[in-house]
């Protein structure tokens, strides 16, 4: 008949015990040959898999997978109060009336009301910070419009203008291809001031627009001009934002 | 990003080799441990607020157990319905391709560990998700208790259970019998 301290002697073997029941099974164990083999053999099992079974790990995909979804899932919970407070915010800017504001308002049509969780301002988040943490902002460095839009020429569907706006505070730092939601798009990176901005144009496909949003402090605009949808996304405030998407807009022509 | 998440991060993602380590032991084609273990990050993320305690390993892992049974059940459900045409059949790649696609599989396992793997992967589900947390996570029993939803004496019992058929699998396979160093 098996002894019947062999769960006492496993609870020691994987150190559940004080020290006062362990004395006691130490004790026992001197004079149990089931429960003395017992230990050996639970030492061997417990070699064994450490040495032998494979341990899985998550591999970096996987994880750049989750962050993103929890980037998305973070981006998406404050909800639509959110979005109606940066477009009334934005609305009465633009109302107060003036050449540049009209071309505010132009910004505000082609921002038609969007599902409030448009996975496209997740996407472009995500894709602003990844160029932001990876190293990897610009394919192309130039501030020279002559080099950067030849680029996008070879490197991507797209071929937006990339002008430098530097006496208007905006250097061109240069081009990057990326994708947005699933489509390959041309990126025009600027400076302006310590902030990184970046614009993505990609082939319009009828997608509705979301409004200019507002999430995690990140600004976005997004408008459509001729076959091209675009997006600018930064930590700047809103009005530098739409003031670089405005002089972008003048040099892509009417 | 948000403080919350911040804070989920830094206590989350520690442990996320242990989630995909879990998820991978416990899940069976067609279910896939990368498509458990992300729906298990984003039930922990919304969830985090009712998490307490400093010890975040054994609440995240009991929910990747969840979010697997969860989906058993529905690939279960799945199979009791007809079967569809052979058409409709989604074989994915996961059906069609023979090698596992794990980057491990590049890395050369002996014949002993592969067929420990196999052993341990044919283990009954309770017994072997006892073995792999407390010998490849390394945690105690009120923890497997918490992550198992069982009472630390069942856990005790299963965990004996589990170790004993390992080894006579191990024996039974014609390996020798594993044995301490001294």
């Amino acid at each position: 008949m098996p002894c019947t301290e062999t769960l006492r002697t496993q609870e020691y073997f994987d150190g559940e015990l004080d020290a006062s029941a362990s004395v006691e099974v130490e004790r026992h164990l001197e004079t149990c040959g089931d429960c003395a083999t017992l230990l050996s053999d639970l030492e061997a099992t417990r070699r064994l898999i450490r040495e032998q079974a494979s341990y899985h790990r998550a591999d970096a995909p996987l994880r750049r997978r989750i962050t993103e979804n929890l980037r998305r899932e973070d981006g998406d919970r404050p909800g639509v109060g959110r979005f109606v407070g940066a477009n009334l915010r934005f609305l009465s800017g633009a109302a107060s009336g003036s050449a540049a504001t009209a071309m505010a308002a132009a910004l505000v049509m082609f921002a038609l009301v969007p599902p409030p969780a448009s996975p496209l301002v997740g996407d472009v988040m995500n894709a602003h910070l990844r160029s932001m943490m990876s190293d990897h902002l610009v394919d192309v460095v130039s501030s020279d419009r002559h080099t950067v839009k030849p680029w996008f020429a070879g490197h991507t569907d797209v071929s937006p203008p990339a002008v430098d706006f530097a006496e208007q505070g905006y250097k061109l730092v240069g081009g990057r291809a990326d994708y947005v939601d699933g489509r390959r798009a041309a990126v025009v990176v600027y400076r302006h001031g310590a902030h990184v901005i970046n614009v993505f144009a990609w082939a319009r496909d009828g997608e509705t627009l979301p409004a200019s949003a507002s999430r995690n402090g990140y600004r976005f605009v997004f408008w459509r001009q001729g076959n091209l949808d675009f997006g600018a996304v930064s930590d700047t405030g809103r009005d530098e934002l739409l003031t670089l998407a405005r002089l972008v807009q003048k040099a892509s022509g009417p | 990003m948000s403080d919350r998440r911040r804070r989920f991060e830094a206590q989350a993602l520690p442990h996320l080799d242990a989630a995909y380590n879990l998820a991978r032991r416990l899940a069976r084609p067609p279910l896939d441990a990368d498509d458990i273990v992300q729906e298990a990050m984003l039930r922990a993320f919304r969830a985090f607020d009712t998490f307490r305690g400093d010890n975040m390993k054994p609440w995240l892992l009991s929910i990747v157990r969840n979010c697997h049974l969860t989906a058993f059940g529905r690939t279960r459900a799945k199979l009791e319905a007809p079967l569809p045409a052979d058409a409709e059949l989604n074989l994915g790649d996961r059906g069609l391709i023979v090698d596992d696609p794990d980057p491990e599989a590049s890395v050369i396992h002996t014949q002993q560990g592969r067929q420990l793997n196999a052993i341990i992967d044919r283990l009954p589900a309770e017994f072997r998700e006892v073995l792999v947390l407390r010998e490849m996570e390394d945690m105690s029993y009120r923890d497997i208790a918490q992550v198992t939803g069982a009472p630390i004496g069942t856990v005790m019992s299963r965990l004996a259970r589990a170790r004993a058929l390992l080894r006579q699998g191990w024996i039974g396979a014609g390996q020798e019998a594993p044995h301490a160093v001294h």
